[in-house]
């Protein structure tokens, strides 16, 4: 009757995009820009800008564990608790393990950020370019599918989302590790820049250490604050000097006056219409009340984080679609990537013992891929990039001393050695057999299957991994180090939290979910820009390809809207 | 490519001044069951015993007070409680009474009641206790020799992330506002708190 009517017309956008997190807030942005209603669905909690960060100005001794979890935090967050992101300061903005399970297969960290903001909230910000050396490297060692793009049509939208995001760099103009619009750079500290002149030096330019390029400002841009060298960055940043859906793509879209935000809205799955051949809309449920609601739109853009996402598009069977929306093909779930990293050297620097630093620069220095590049040949496909940095530390007291007193303390008041470290980021390969799917013995908090993870590195990656340990060292030795070590500290899928693939993007519909727009095969009004559209993963940072992936992706759905296409 | 082979792999513990054991407690994949927690709790005379000895550890100099006056009185205690495992609060109360029990044996008064010079005296023993055990790996004084190292660790870790160990004993700024990385460093200049 009249209510229902009024409820599907309330319920009804342009456009609704699922999840807020860094690709989910530009697609927010891009559409209302362009004039749709938008409406953006987040699963968990909302977070305000600024006020909403509430350790970012608190100090050490306002954290009762001395930043430490507590038993309580660990048993509820058994998979967070693995590894360094999770901590006092920011245990809000993990996920409850236990409230959503998972299945592992094999090991997977699966990280997750349920709140307005998502990762984008916590992330490394580390911002680098994909070049065609990574775009052309599927079809030219036959591993995964080729990418239907190229650099040629992502630069323009690199800048783009460069120029909106403001990413501080430095031009190099290294093949592997295209340029962009940058902010000035951060400074390298006097032994970085003693390091990077002797490997430079040593090897030629054949390899080279730049500064990070990172989402942080260094100049105040668009209304936002630069950088203040705190360091704290995944407390939330009360000056909104990084780029987050918080600081950045929220406020863009909500001056719009179109956007509509919901937090507590899981997406349970994509409503198809087997008539018109389109998504219809998305079947919610609230988090909070577990009631269900639907929501319609023209437009849907699945931005849940690449893991998040596919859960979605899996969930959604139909009998015009029984493994999954858009899955002809058999490749939803399939593909899944995740740089492997936690090796690689470190060696002490002498001679600087009359220097030190002011402020904690919140980056460090990137040697981008030189391996199989030209002249050099490995015995392992693709490569790895570096991030690293030196700091003089405080004092390291010899723990094999068991020192204690007031020379003990003497010593830990004076700064330590300078010491500088190169931890190796490296590609992983698209194997098919790495994959996702549902697990209907499981349930989650809200009765929904859970996602079943099998996933792990192969022999390409292991190889790699020497290299990635022996290559630091060498390098350190040819700038001088001292007291140089290796290490590998092991590594499994996800904990670099740039896990990707599973829908990914391909010209076939036979091979891919998705074609050159992001653009579903099979289901031409569903978008997927975050993480699960990539068929590769290169070694650079992921994160600013999804923003211009997303506004490149954005301007082609409203484009084909306008003519009626979709 | 002419490639060397690099010096054997290390593993590379990061913040150095604690103990691996420590490390792997506060750090890594510990999770204690409900019912473990507050397994062994700690009276107020408990806290003052813990306050001196993290006062020998970290003792109060010209520059800023000592462990005492950072509280670690109070914190020992609650970060075993909160963040340790039912094994490792039993090992360490009862390395804890042993302290006590060597207090009386060897100066036949109470750790309370004891001169500063005699509960250097103490940890001495402690500290080249620990060091043979780690030689011998006897079982031995394990307790005694856990409770030590863990009180120590803690210790550290409470007093350089307290107000006075971070804005006395080093240097804190809360908003830095700018970065340079090369910065003479001044005679008796202080280590950056975080």
């Amino acid at each position: 009757m009249n209510l229902n009517t009024n409820l599907k017309a309330e319920n009804t956008y342009d456009a609704i995009v699922i999840g807020s997190g860094i690709s989910g807030g530009w697609a927010a942005k891009e559409l209302t820009e362009k004039g749709l209603r938008v409406l953006m669905l987040e699963r968990g909690m909302n977070i305000e800008h600024i006020t909403g960060y509430e350790t970012a100005m608190k100090n050490p001794w306002d954290f009762k564990h001395a930043g430490k979890l507590t038993e309580e935090q660990k048993r509820t967050h058994p998979v967070q608790k693995r590894d360094y992101p999770y901590q006092e300061a920011n245990e809000k903005w993990w996920v409850n393990d236990l409230e959503c399970p998972y299945t592992e297969d094999k090991r997977f960290d699966w990280y997750r950020g349920f709140h307005v903001g998502g990762k984008s909230l916590m992330w490394g910000r580390q911002s680098y370019r994909l070049s065609d050396h990574n775009f052309e490297d599927n079809a030219k060692d036959g591993h995964g599918v080729d990418w239907p793009i190229r650099y040629a049509e992502m630069s323009p939208w690199y800048d783009y989302a460069e120029r909106f995001a403001g990413i501080s760099g430095s031009k190099e103009n290294w093949p592997t590790c295209p340029d962009g619009e940058f902010l000035p750079p951060m400074d390298l500290n006097v032994v970085e820049k003693s390091v990077k002149a002797r490997v430079e030096e040593h090897y030629k330019r054949e390899r080279i250490i730049m500064i990070g390029r990172t989402a942080n400002l260094t100049v105040p841009h668009k209304g936002r604050g630069n950088c203040q060298y705190r360091n704290l960055c995944s407390r939330g940043c009360p000056f909104g000097a990084y780029f987050s859906t918080q600081s950045s793509t929220l406020p863009a879209a909500m001056a719009t006056k179109r956007l509509t935000l919901r937090p507590y809205s899981i997406v349970n799955h994509i409503i198809y219409d087997k008539d018109t051949k389109k998504a219809k809309g998305v079947m919610v449920i609230d988090a909070e009340t577990n009631k269900t609601m639907e929501f319609y739109a023209k437009i849907i853009f699945v931005n849940g984080s690449t893991l998040g996402t596919t859960f979605i598009l899996l969930n959604s069977t139909s009998e015009a679609h029984p493994n999954g929306l858009g899955n002809a093909s058999g490749q939803l779930g399939h593909n899944l990537m995740d740089h492997h990293f936690r090796c690689g050297a470190s060696g002490e620097a002498e001679g600087f013992d009359d220097k030190y630093t002011y402020g904690r620069r919140a980056n460090g220095i990137y040697v981008p891929r030189y391996q199989n590049i030209g002249n050099d040949k490995r015995d392992y496909l693709r490569g790895f990039g570096y991030q690293g940095g030196a700091s003089r530390a405080n004092w390291q007291s010899d723990v094999a001393e068991l020192s204690f007193g007031a020379g003990l303390k003497e010593k830990m008041t004076k700064p330590g050695k300078w010491t500088m470290g190169l931890g190796g980021f490296g590609e992983m390969l698209p194997y098919y057999e790495n994959k996702v799917y549902i697990d209907k013995t499981k349930k989650d908090k809200w009765g929904q299957p859970v996602l079943a993870i099998d996933c792990e590195y192969k022999e390409n990656e292991k190889k790699m991994r020497v290299d990635m340990m022996n290559d630091a060292a060498e390098m350190l030795e040819a700038a001088g180090m001292k007291n140089i070590k290796t290490y590998d500290n092991g590594c499994y899928p996800g904990m670099a939290i740039h896990e990707q693939g599973t829908a990914r993007m391909g010209a076939d519909p036979k091979t891919s979910v998705l074609n050159k727009w992001n653009q579903m095969h099979e289901v031409n009004n569903v978008f997927v820009t975050d993480g699960a559209c990539m068929p590769s993963i290169a070694c650079q940072n992921p994160s600013l390809t999804f923003m211009a992936l997303t506004a490149r992706a954005a301007d082609y759905a409203v484009k084909e809207l306008k003519k009626n296409n979709i | 490519m002419h490639r060397r082979e690099a010096l054997k792999n290390v593993a590379f513990l990061l913040g150095g001044a604690i103990s691996a054991s420590t490390m792997g407690v506060l750090f890594e994949s510990f999770t204690l069951p409900e019912n473990e927690k507050n397994f062994v709790s700690y009276s107020l005379q408990d806290e003052k015993i813990f306050a001196e000895f993290a006062d020998i550890i970290v003792p109060a100099t010209k520059s800023s007070g000592g462990a005492k006056a950072a509280g670690l009185g109070k914190f020992i205690p609650m970060m075993m409680q909160d963040c340790y495992p039912k094994e490792m609060q039993s090992s360490f109360a009862k390395g804890f009474k042993e302290l006590q029990d060597k207090s009386m044996k060897n100066f036949k008064k109470s750790y309370a009641t004891l001169t500063v010079a005699e509960r250097t005296k103490l940890m001495v023993d402690l500290r080249a206790m620990s060091l043979a055990q780690k030689e011998t790996k006897s079982e031995e004084n394990k307790d005694l020799v856990y409770f030590f190292i863990t009180a120590r660790d803690l210790t550290l870790l409470g007093y350089y992330s307290s107000e006075i160990g971070c804005t006395k004993a080093r240097e804190y700024v809360l908003i830095p506002g700018r970065y340079d990385g090369n910065v003479p460093l001044k005679p008796g200049q202080k280590s950056w708190a975080t």
